[in-house]
């Protein structure tokens, strides 16, 4: 079992590496007329538009047939105090993982708040449904720590299942789940539905608190695809800088380098 | 003598270091302070409006419409969601773009002004972005759930301080708009005059 996990996971390591690599050959800007060309240009930088548009669609249908009914279901069965200890209990198992990745970004006070939230929750919060601590800890995944290490964020990939993803962050995700002591637990015990039912459980309560604000995106935008491409990857960078407002960030809104006349190098 | 001497010379310098200092902030003050006053006013006007029971939807909409009309730089605004875009235009398509956009933005928030459930704006620290914008950050609080990062940037035009931009939780509302509609805009033969058409669409099913 432990072996076919290994060589699946290496082929698709390798293929994802193949695809990066003639990604990554045709990924050159076209002539760039102005300054607002070449921000526009990056800011919707996405050579795998295509594919990406496509398992957009898959994911949309298997959201509508599968993810959205039982969303609602769980949102409409469970008492609110049962799914803030989903949330907490889910939250919790991540803790080792989010104190790891704080560390490896040199954020050691975060890093304790990860620690003690992890401990409390686990002992006084039984086994981590309730959240005692309050310490009101983020994620922080090893798609962040590449990116507070300089790592570039990669083609925009929107993966089946799972969604949209920047390449780092992909990558990451890969790492977070070698490093989070559950699925090593699981694998001792061979609980194969460990992981699985906790990939589940998350996406269901997570999908259960944004049905109102993605139909909202669904229905003024203009193009549901694009507009979720900009929040994914507006929302990865405010995690990334951990909330704290960049204003060096923000896009240029004076345009007067782009009245000036320009340059043709 | 030799002591007081120097004394005296150092509180000069110090004098003169204090008002080189004090200058400057004083007024790049001056434009956070109109820029907090402008964002102010707006989310207390908007707060009233809403919890205002004596109002129907139609008239706290009309009242948004007002609230947008006269503080957001709207033409600042499309002209940034147009991107490059914007240059090729005709003057025409310009004026027809930046009436639909506005249109579009109407229609988009209108379904939230029945949905106000006793939410709150708190206002924090405003910073100076460049010499003429400022950062103003607020916070919505609400009555269940955490509350949600609300950051105005302001910009200050021959009309006074305008609102250029919403950023909530990091997310900048111009930036998103801009995204969405680069693949119509930037399809072959599709153009700003596809987007209007997209946009006109958008708000007659929406309304």
């Amino acid at each position: 079992m432990g072996l076919r996990i290994k060589s699946t996971s290496l082929k698709a390591g390798l293929l994802a590496t193949a695809l990066m690599v003639t990604v990554s050959g045709c990924a050159t800007p076209e002539q760039k007329e102005s300054k607002a060309a070449v921000v526009m240009y990056d800011e919707i930088y996405d050579p795998l538009e295509p594919l990406n548009r496509y398992f957009f669609d898959v994911n949309y249908a298997l959201d509508a047939l599968l993810l959205r009914p039982v969303a609602e279901i769980y949102r409409g069965v469970l008492p609110d105090a049962a799914q803030d200890s989903v949330r907490n209990f889910i939250t919790n198992l991540w803790q080792p993982v989010y104190f790891i990745n704080n560390v490896l970004q040199g954020e050691m006070d975060r890093a304790g708040d990860n620690m003690g939230a992890f401990f409390t929750n686990t002992f006084l919060g039984v086994g981590g449904l309730f959240d005692v601590a309050k310490l009101d800890t983020q994620p922080e995944d090893m798609g962040q720590t590449l990116a507070v290490w300089g790592v570039d964020e990669g083609p925009y990939l929107v993966l089946p299942v799972f969604g949209p993803r920047t390449t780092r962050a992909a990558g990451g995700a890969v790492v977070d789940y070698f490093l989070n002591p559950v699925n090593y637990v699981a694998r001792e015990h061979d609980w194969d539905y460990v992981p699985v039912a906790l990939f589940a459980a998350d996406g269901i309560d997570t999908r259960s608190r944004s049905i109102e604000a993605l139909d909202e995106i669904e229905r003024t935008s203009i193009d549901f695809y694009a507009a979720i491409r900009s929040l994914y990857r507006q929302n990865r960078n405010n995690m990334i800088l951990n909330g704290a407002s960049n204003s060096t960030q923000l896009p240029d809104m004076s345009f007067e380098d782009d009245d000036k006349p320009v340059q043709k190098n | 003598m030799m002591l007081t001497r120097r004394m005296f010379s150092g509180l000069i310098a110090a004098a003169a270091l204090m008002t080189a200092l004090a200058g400057a902030p004083v007024l790049a003050a001056d434009k956070e302070q109109a820029a907090l006053a402008l964002v102010k006013g707006i989310g207390e006007k908007a707060v009233a409006t809403l919890s205002d029971t004596s109002l129907s939807d139609e008239q706290k909409q009309e009242r948004f419409e007002q609230f947008l009309d006269s503080s957001f730089d709207m033409e600042r605004i499309g002209r940034f969601v147009l991107g490059q875009h914007w240059r090729s235009a005709s003057e025409e398509q310009r004026s027809e773009f930046l009436k639909v956009f506005r249109d579009y933005m109407v229609s988009s928030y209108a379904d939230k002004i029945g949905s106000y459930s006793g939410e709150n704006l708190e206002f924090k620290e405003t910073t100076s972005l460049n010499d003429k914008e400022s950062l103003v950050n607020s916070l919505i609080v609400r009555p269940n759930g955490p509350p949600v990062k609300l950051d105005w940037r302001v910009r200050q035009g021959d009309e006074g301080e305008k609102i250029v931009d919403v950023i909530v939780e990091g997310i900048s509302m111009a930036q998103t708009q801009r995204s969405d509609f680069s693949s119509v805009v930037n399809k072959p033969g599709v153009g700003v005059e596809g987007l209007i058409t997209r946009l006109k669409q958008q708000t007659g099913s929406a309304s």
